[in-house]
């Protein structure tokens, strides 16, 4: 257990500015993608067989960039930008054009979050004009399915996950609050199921296992604190663990459910034991600034899983851990 | 050539009937003539028709008893031969008669099998004469001579041609009666027309010949393993005469075919015991004797002087493996050895008809699939694998030559056997252990070891490495063709085997241990090469090419092993820590003399160190032949090697500035063939197409210093290569670079301040700055004054000395604040009001490292302050556009930098001289206050102090440090002042210090460096320099322009010439130059 950690596999440079966000795509039509969204508004398609940007977009007249995701396939890519708007863009044969775009009314810095219910339709959860205010919509015919807003005070929308159980059912979301709560929300009802204040300060982050019905959270405070939803759709503190360095810029739970990779303002990367209990296992040193952003590969050979992290002095460093089974 | 010849066959016969009544009356030797003569007159179709009746005389003469003389039946002979070369026999019954007549004419009486004691010329003539009856037979009769009932007399021709061939002298008897036993054979040679052998009438001859193969066999090896002297044409006859023979009777096609039974042998009486029935059992015996006598051919004519021998011996092999492949199996295997053995021969001729013959082979093997002959092969193969190892220990160059084209040949014709073969790990492990036992590397040589690249600026042009120019040297030969057929052999091992299985094989070898990493290198090296058909010879090709991504995951696997630290960071040279005990020690070996405990102990000590030096050895070949390998994989794989200079262009390039010369100039050649692969034009596109690669290993290697030393020197080389397009990528490096530095200043300094003198030598390339030049401070104009009066002198003196006055006031600002605000300087602000421009990345990091050698240049190690005073004149360039980021870390720099100027080491001080110049330049009036204050004065006392010193010193003491201390603050100073606009009192103390090294005494060069002074000073004040000048010598005396005014008194005037008047006049000349009249 006292092997030192790894250094990383490989960094991507040349964005040229701070990268905000990440997004793996490593189906089998082509050489693995990443795509990471950037300071500078631009977002960067990264081969990862060359480790070279095959393609750099500009679409949101040079705000930064704070979500990137993609649709059904590689080629139609959803991005989001302080610029208040949401952007989808064909990347079919070479091509780089924005097809559709909306805007949020947002000022805010919360991400999007996006939910395949069948194949074809998903759900687009997004920050609304009031800043307290999630917003989803159908996509891709961009219908308004509601607005939820809280009733007490929370403060301003951080962070939004919309889920669904894996054996189905109606979609929900968990979203994080100014004032340091995080609500659970039934998306068909339209109201609040079940609230918890984690924080004093404000949810920098959260992600949700939709699995284990477990999430995590942070905040600029030093602690990762993890919860889970009960029979009775109940939030209840699960566990937390105290960090060293306060602030958390990102949180993910890989798609197996074994770690949560944390992006620490201390530009630190550390990762977590997921499954039962949240147990720190490996601090990554590499970047020289705070770690904005952090995303697992979907590739479908478990070892070429990569762990990718964003940061603000401007590299992405990729890592090859915990992923020999 | 002949008179009008007669066709008429009546004319004719009317012609001929005189001599040939007269012939049979008398049978003389000018009968016989004169017939002879005669018949030469009629023509062919006439005599045809004659034939029986020109025969008749002949015959009689021969058949008549009594003794004759020799003379005369030679005569017949040759008339008869006449007859017959130019008729045809269609009778079969003539064909027989004239057939016993011919042989019984030279045969023994006694014994019909042997010739009679008759000339040579008589044998000669019979001889010609058979052939011809044999080559005038008519098709349907001939195949009556091979009839059961004609054995014995058959039997009794080919018992005489074969002793006359065996015992006779005379090579022309010898030759003769191997062609008629050829003719006999109907396989004759000659250019003459001859009768068609179909597959039936084959198995007639062979029936009949399978009779007397004994005694054709035994005969004719005979006469092949005879005398040399025999003459070539004898042996390559009787082989002919032998191959034939055997390739007729053991024919497969004969001998497979089940036939009806020919007559039954109580029908022919005794004859049925002549006659062979070429059952199972006997062709199976006959092969054993026949592979006996066999393997006495091919060990005496192998070898054979002649080439045609030689090649004759070719043939016999492709007959016999031709037609008897199945009958002959036993003989295959010294077959295939005698003709792989030719695959190499020195003569043009027999190598390319061997390799034609085996190109057949092997692809006939292929067709049908014989396994017997495959089986044969490899177990030949085998045998060889088996012996190799020894053989190549105790054999000589050249017969290892030839194994090892032997083994090459059965790997060739074995073709894609050879994977087959291959899978039996017996076989696959013999051949492997030959290989790595021949392919043994003699490391003993010390030059390898102590070739240093001298360059320390590798230098990538490309027409420079285009060969690996040092040669191999191996333990166990010194022939480079050897080297070359191992380089086939594994080629064509990869060509035809499984890849994956002979990769596997090899990279555990290499694994296994150290002892054959080098070989098994070598071999993976060319397997590869040979695995995409690179460099490869063959007969047939393979059944599939190897597919490009097995290719390449096959050799990537191959390269992660080739540049693990294991294998890639070895030693190549003697560490420092080593190297001075060395010395110690080749002094003490000098000493005459030392007792034997002293002797001893520096034996061991050698000893120790031989070991060493022998690993050093074995290291740079393991690096240069894995460098190599590197090299032939991007060259198979082309273009697609591009993905794999992500992990390889680090590796190779660190190699690139290996202290090994070896080392290095083999990287470069590998650098050579990943540009080749790639398609890039120059190792240095290459670089700047895949920095970013490089930098990403650069920077990882770079937190790792223990284990990749070498990063820095791969960022120098990136960085003296590329151009600003690479900045980019840079900063963030060299962000790492600094932070490497911080955190490993104490050991690492050296390395880290020559990358980063590199990156700011490149950056002063990238961003040429556009004032660097700065213009000369705006008081020193120098207007041209033509019209000078005393008046307007004055007045503008005057009206000058108020302005300056003015704005020396507003100069001299006690205020010495840090950062002088320029507003005018601030560019406009895009990013809203709070946020400070944003600097040009260049000038990011020339401020960052600038502050790094503000703490270094106190560094105790001197190698280090002079680094970094490079550095910091390199940073001052970069910064020179940005004053509001120049002039804070000048004034932080300064007081180390002042240390430099007049407290260090003499070596230090020109080089800080050097940057306080570059300073004063960029900075000008900003460093006036302090120059004049804190350097001025010391400089200018130390100089004025060693003026007396270089005054009396020898020529020696250009050598000397003070010497150059001296002559660069001199060169120095001069620029210096005219920049920060120095004034009076400085200027005074100047001039006062460089006038003593006017003096015709100082060294010449202190002098010129002195002259330089005044010359630049003059555009400053020319009127102190005047002034001064003149104190000390003055050529002239003034007379005032105007009565009023007081006459001029210089301390100079009427003294006496001096030390100083060649210099002073010099100058003042120089002065006067420039404003004529005063």
């Amino acid at each position: 257990m006292s092997l030192p950690p790894p250094d990383p596999q490989y960094i991507l440079r040349g964005s040229g500015a701070q990268i905000n966000t990440l997004h793996f795509r490593c189906d089998n039509e082509g050489p693995p993608l990443l795509f990471s969204g950037s300071g500078n508004g631009a977002v960067h398609v990264w081969n990862l067989n060359t480790r070279r940007p095959e393609k750099v977009l500009e679409g949101h007249s040079s705000s930064s960039i704070i979500w990137v995701s993609t649709l059904n396939s590689r080629e139609t890519l959803i991005s989001q930008g302080r610029d208040m708007r949401v952007c989808v863009w064909d990347l079919g044969e070479g091509r780089g054009d924005v097809t559709e775009a909306f805007v949020t009314g947002s000022v805010g810095f919360c991400q999007c979050s996006l939910l395949e219910t069948s194949p074809g339709r998903w759900l687009l959860a997004y920050p609304g004009e009031q800043m307290e205010e999630v917003r989803v919509a159908e996509f891709p015919s961009l219908i308004p399915v509601c607005s939820l807003k809280p009733d007490s005070k929370a403060g301003m929308l951080m962070s939004v996950k919309i889920w669904q159980k894996d054996s189905g059912g109606c979609p929900e979301i968990v979203a994080g609050y100014e004032d340091g709560s995080v609500v659970l929300w039934d998306v068909t009802q339209r109201r609040p199921v079940s609230c918890l204040k984690v924080y004093s300060e404000p949810v920098m982050c959260l992600d949700f296992d939709s699995g284990r019905l477990k999430g995590a959270s942070g905040s600029s405070e030093k602690v990762i604190s993890s919860w889970t939803i009960d029979e009775k759709q109940n939030l209840q503190m699960h566990d937390s663990v105290e960090l060293v360095n306060p602030g958390i810029s990102q949180l993910r739970v890989r798609d197996d459910g074994k770690i949560l990779a944390s992006a620490g303002w201390d530009n630190n990367l550390r990762v977590f034991a997921w499954k039962k209990k949240l147990r720190p296992l490996a601090v990554l040193k590499h970047h020289t600034d705070m770690v904005l952003s952090v995303g697992f590969s979907d590739h479908h050979d478990p070892r070429q899983r990569l762990l990718a992290a964003g940061s603000k002095d401007q590299r992405i460093s990729l890592w090859s851990i915990y992923n020999q089974s | 050539m002949h008179m009008e010849q007669i066709d008429d066959p009546k004319i004719a016969f009317a012609f001929l009937r005189p001599s040939c009544v007269l012939l049979t009356q008398e049978p003389t030797v000018s009968n016989v003539k004169a017939l002879r003569e005669n018949l030469h007159s009629v023509s062919d179709g006439a005599l045809q028709q004659l034939q029986d009746y020109v025969l008749f005389p002949l015959r009689f003469v021969l058949k008549t008893p009594g003794s004759k003389r020799e003379g005369l039946i030679q005569g017949v002979m040759e008339a008869m031969a006449y007859v017959l070369e130019n008729t045809c026999i269609r009778s079969w019954e003539s064909l027989r008669d004239l057939f016993s007549e011919l042989c019984l004419s030279i045969c023994s009486p006694t014994d019909p099998g042997q010739p009679a004691p008759v000339s040579e010329e008589l044998k000669t003539a019979v001889l010609r004469c058979l052939d011809a009856l044999l080559h005038s037979a008519y098709g349907d009769i001939i195949f009556q001579l091979y009839e059961p009932t004609m054995l014995p007399g058959l039997g009794a021709a080919i018992s005489l041609l074969l002793a006359l061939a065996e015992h006779e002298r005379a090579r022309g008897v010898q030759e003769a009666a191997l062609k008629c036993l050829l003719s006999l054979l109907l396989q004759c040679d000659c250019p003459k027309e001859h009768v068609a052998v179909g597959q039936d009438q084959r198995y007639v001859l062979g029936d009949a010949f399978a009779s007397f193969l004994p005694g054709i066999t035994r005969a004719l090896s005979h006469v092949i393993s005879g005398d040399v002297r025999q003459g070539h044409a004898v042996t390559v006859k009787a082989m002919r005469m032998w191959s034939r023979t055997v390739g007729l009777v053991m024919e497969d096609d004969q001998l497979q075919t089940k036939r009806a039974k020919p007559k039954v042998a109580s029908e022919l009486g005794r004859i049925g015991e002549l006659i062979v029935h070429r059952t199972s059992s006997w062709s199976k015996a006959t092969a054993k004797r026949l592979n006996l006598v066999l393997q006495k051919i091919i060990s005496c004519t192998s070898a054979h002087r002649h080439w045609r021998v030689r090649l004759e011996l070719v043939n016999l092999s492709d007959q016999l493996l031709t037609k008897c492949n199945n009958s002959l199996g036993e003989c295959i295997g010294p077959l295939m050895e005698a003709l792989v053995g030719a695959v190499n021969d020195e003569d043009l001729t027999v190598r390319e008809r061997c390799s034609l013959v085996l190109k057949e082979i092997a692809q006939r093997n292929q067709t049908t699939g014989g396994q017997a002959f495959i089986d044969v092969l490899s177990e030949n193969l085998h045998t060889l694998a088996s012996s190799l190892p020894r053989l190549m220990r105790t054999t000589d160059d050249q017969r290892k030559l030839f194994l090892l084209n032997v083994f090459l040949g059965y790997l060739k014709i074995l073709g894609p056997q050879v994977e087959v073969v291959l899978s039996s790990a017996a076989h696959l492990q013999r051949i492997s252990r030959g290989l790595m036992q021949v392919l043994e590397l003699d490391v003993m040589d010390v030059r390898i070891v102590e070739e240093r690249s001298a360059v320390t600026h590798v230098d990538l042009r490309p027409e420079l490495y285009n060969t690996r120019s040092q040669r191999k040297h191996f333990l166990y030969f010194t022939d480079d063709r050897i080297f070359s057929v191992l380089g086939k052999i594994c080629r064509t091992l990869g060509y035809y085997g499984n890849l994956y299985l002979l990769v596997d094989h090899f990279m555990d070898l290499y694994k296994e241990s150290s002892v054959y990493r080098k070989q098994s290198a070598l071999v993976l090296n060319d397997i590869i090469a040979g695995a995409t058909g690179t460099g490869v010879e063959v007969f047939t090709d393979r059944h599939s090419g190897i597919n490009q991504e097995d290719l390449m995951s096959v050799i990537q696997s191959i390269i992660e092993e080739y540049i693990s630290v294991n294998n890639w960071q070895l030693s190549t040279v003697t560490d420092e820590s080593n190297s001075e005990p060395k010395d110690k020690l080749n002094q003490s070996h000098v000493l005459p003399v030392c007792n034997n405990l002293e002797r001893d102990k520096l034996q061991l000590v050698l000893e120790a160190k031989c070991t060493t030096v022998h690993q050093l050895n074995s290291n740079i070949w393991q690096i240069c032949i894995q460098l190599e390998g590197i090299g032939t994989f991007a060259l198979v794989l082309g273009s697609d090697f591009r993905s794999v200079l992500m992990t390889t262009l680090y590796p190779v390039l660190e190699k690139a500035g290996d202290d090994s010369l070896l080392v290095s100039q083999s990287a470069l050649c590998t650098l050579n063939d990943l540009c080749q692969a790639c398609a890039y034009s120059s190792p240095k596109e290459l670089i700047i197409a895949n920095s970013d690669y490089l930098l990403n290993d650069v920077s990882l290697n770079l937190g790792r210093p223990s284990v990749h030393p070498h990063a820095p020197r791969v960022l120098a080389v990136m960085f003296s290569h590329s151009d600003a397009s690479l900045l980019p990528l840079v900063i963030d490096v060299v962000q790492d670079v600094l932070v490497a530095l911080d955190l490993s200043y104490d050991q690492r300094a050296p390395l880290f301040c020559a990358v980063l003198h590199t990156l700011l030598k490149a950056m002063v390339q990238w961003f040429p700055t556009h004032n660097g030049q700065k213009k000369l401070p705006a008081g020193v104009s120098v207007e041209p004054q033509t019209n000078f009066s005393v008046k307007q002198f004055l007045v503008d003196y005057c009206r000058q000395k108020e302005l300056a006055e003015g704005i020396g006031a507003d100069e001299e600002d006690p205020n010495d604040s840090d950062i002088p605000p320029s507003p005018s300087c601030r560019e406009e602000n895009i990013d809203g009001p709070d946020m400070k421009p944003e600097l040009p990345s260049h000038v990011t990091i020339a401020k960052d490292i600038m502050e790094r050698c503000i703490h270094f240049l106190s560094d105790p190690s001197l190698r280090i302050r002079l680094k970094v005073l490079d550095m910091l004149e390199l940073c001052v360039c970069v910064l020179s556009e940005k004053q509001d980021e120049l002039l804070p870390m000048v004034h932080r720099c300064w007081s180390a930098l002042l240390q430099r100027l007049i407290n260090d080491d003499p070596l230090v001080i020109p080089r800080a001289f050097r940057v306080l110049c570059t300073l004063g330049k960029t900075c000008g009036d900003f460093l006036r206050k302090r120059v004049s204050k804190e350097v001025l004065p010391k400089l200018t006392a130390s100089l004025a102090k060693q003026a007396r010193i270089s005054a009396k010193a020898g020529p020696t003491y250009a050598h000397t440090v003070a010497f150059k201390v001296q002559l660069a603050v001199l060169e120095g100073l001069g620029p210096l002042c005219v920049w920060l606009d120095l004034v009076d009192s400085d200027l005074d103390s100047v001039l006062e210090a460089c006038l003593l090294y006017l003096s015709c005494r100082q060294p010449a060069k202190l002098q010129d460096a002195s002259l330089s002074v005044f010359q630049n000073l003059m555009e400053v004040d020319p009127d102190a320099c005047w002034f001064a000048l003149n104190e000390l010598y003055c050529p002239a005396s003034f007379e005032p322009p105007h009565p009023d005014l007081q006459p001029v008194e210089l301390c100079g005037q009427g003294q006496p010439r001096n030390e100083y008047t060649d210099n002073v006049l010099k100058l003042l000349s120089f002065i006067s130059g420039e404003s004529p009249s005063i």
